[in-house]
């Protein structure tokens, strides 16, 4: 919170420090909901550039962490629509990474790895966010539905379906 | 798949959200529902699973061009001011252009002796001598238009 006063208090340095705090993990789920670092990194300029506009109406009633978190996923909500306009919603799961491609590996976790990203691109943006928020951000249930302006409730059943999915393709993981 | 009606609740008994009596209600039926149990062990990998999918680091150049960009932010919105201000400077002399052309007054009738002077004068088709005979006539008779009042 210092560091926003004093970024609000028009101090260049401060708002560049809070960017050095926060981008390593913003970027993280930038790319978890994107699927790409390229546009993470459009998404992560955009979220700076509106929360360095937005300081004056930041009011400290959250973290500032999930005050850049909520501006992301809005963010990612724009570059959504403007990239999928009359495209279903859902991800298909040909849009995801094919591992098949990928060169036979002896390294069973970089397998994992790459079946675990496929199943979280194929996911759809709602439950993505959700397993992006909670699994990756380690966001409580509280601070996801402050995040995303939904009910915890709802939080809750997300999570639910979203992982009831995840676990069905990767049930081979997880016996 | 589990169809457990609690199943639905492992997934918050999991990552600690659920109040105390929730809590031990699930405990209490975890003990007693070898499907729910083994849901939970699945979460439990699942959850490692995510945390090992590889975190994806921002790079020096992306940070820098990151904090370049955000330099850049305050002269972008200065140049977005001046636009906002010129359009409304243009919308501004536009409605008062409009305004000015309607409101101004009708013109009144035209003096007669400013058509007389630049009223086209026909070609004579008289001599000269009665030409001039004429214009002495009709001035003397105040029928020229002039010394009205």
């Amino acid at each position: 919170m210092d560091l926003v006063e004093k970024a609000r208090g028009g101090d260049p340095s401060a708002f560049h420090e809070l960017v050095d705090r926060y981008a390593g993990s913003l970027f993280g789920l930038a790319v978890s909901l994107s699927g790409n670092a390229a546009d993470a990194e459009d998404m992560l300029q955009e979220t700076f550039t509106g929360a360095f506009r937005g300081l004056g109406a930041f009011e400290g009633r959250s973290s500032v962490k999930t005050w850049l978190t909520r501006i992301l996923i809005r963010q990612r909500a724009r570059h959504w629509r403007s990239t999928h306009r009359g495209k279903a919603a859902t991800l298909s799961i040909e849009d995801a990474p094919d591992s098949s491609v990928a060169t036979p590996s002896s390294h069973a976790a970089t397998d994992a790895r790459i079946d675990v990203t496929a199943a979280i691109k194929s996911l759809s943006p709602d439950h993505r966010e959700v397993i992006a928020l909670r699994e990756m951000q380690g966001l409580s249930y509280d601070e996801i539905a402050d995040i995303l302006e939904i009910p915890r409730g709802t939080v809750e059943s997300r999570l639910f379906r979203a992982r009831r999915e995840l676990q069905e393709r990767l049930r081979e993981y997880l016996v | 798949m589990n169809d457990c009606p609690h199943a639905q609740r492992l997934g918050a008994y999991h990552d600690s959200e659920l109040s105390g009596e929730a809590r031990a209600q699930i405990e209490q039926h975890l003990r007693q529902c070898p499907a729910c149990a083994a849901e939970l062990r699945r979460l439990g990998r699942l959850s490692e699973l995510l945390s090992a999918a590889e975190a994806t680091r921002i790079s020096p150049a992306a940070l820098r061009r990151l904090h370049q960009g955000l330099d850049a932010v305050p002269m972008s919105d200065l140049r977005r001011v001046a636009e906002v201000c010129g359009a409304i400077a243009a919308s501004i002399l536009l409605v008062c252009s409009i305004y000015l052309v309607k409101t101004q007054p009708a013109l009144g009738p035209i003096p007669i002796w400013e058509t007389v002077a630049v009223a086209r004068q026909e070609p004579p088709t008289a001599a000269p001598e009665e030409q001039l005979g004429q214009w002495i006539v009709e001035d003397l008779s105040g029928k020229n238009g002039h010394d009205q009042n």
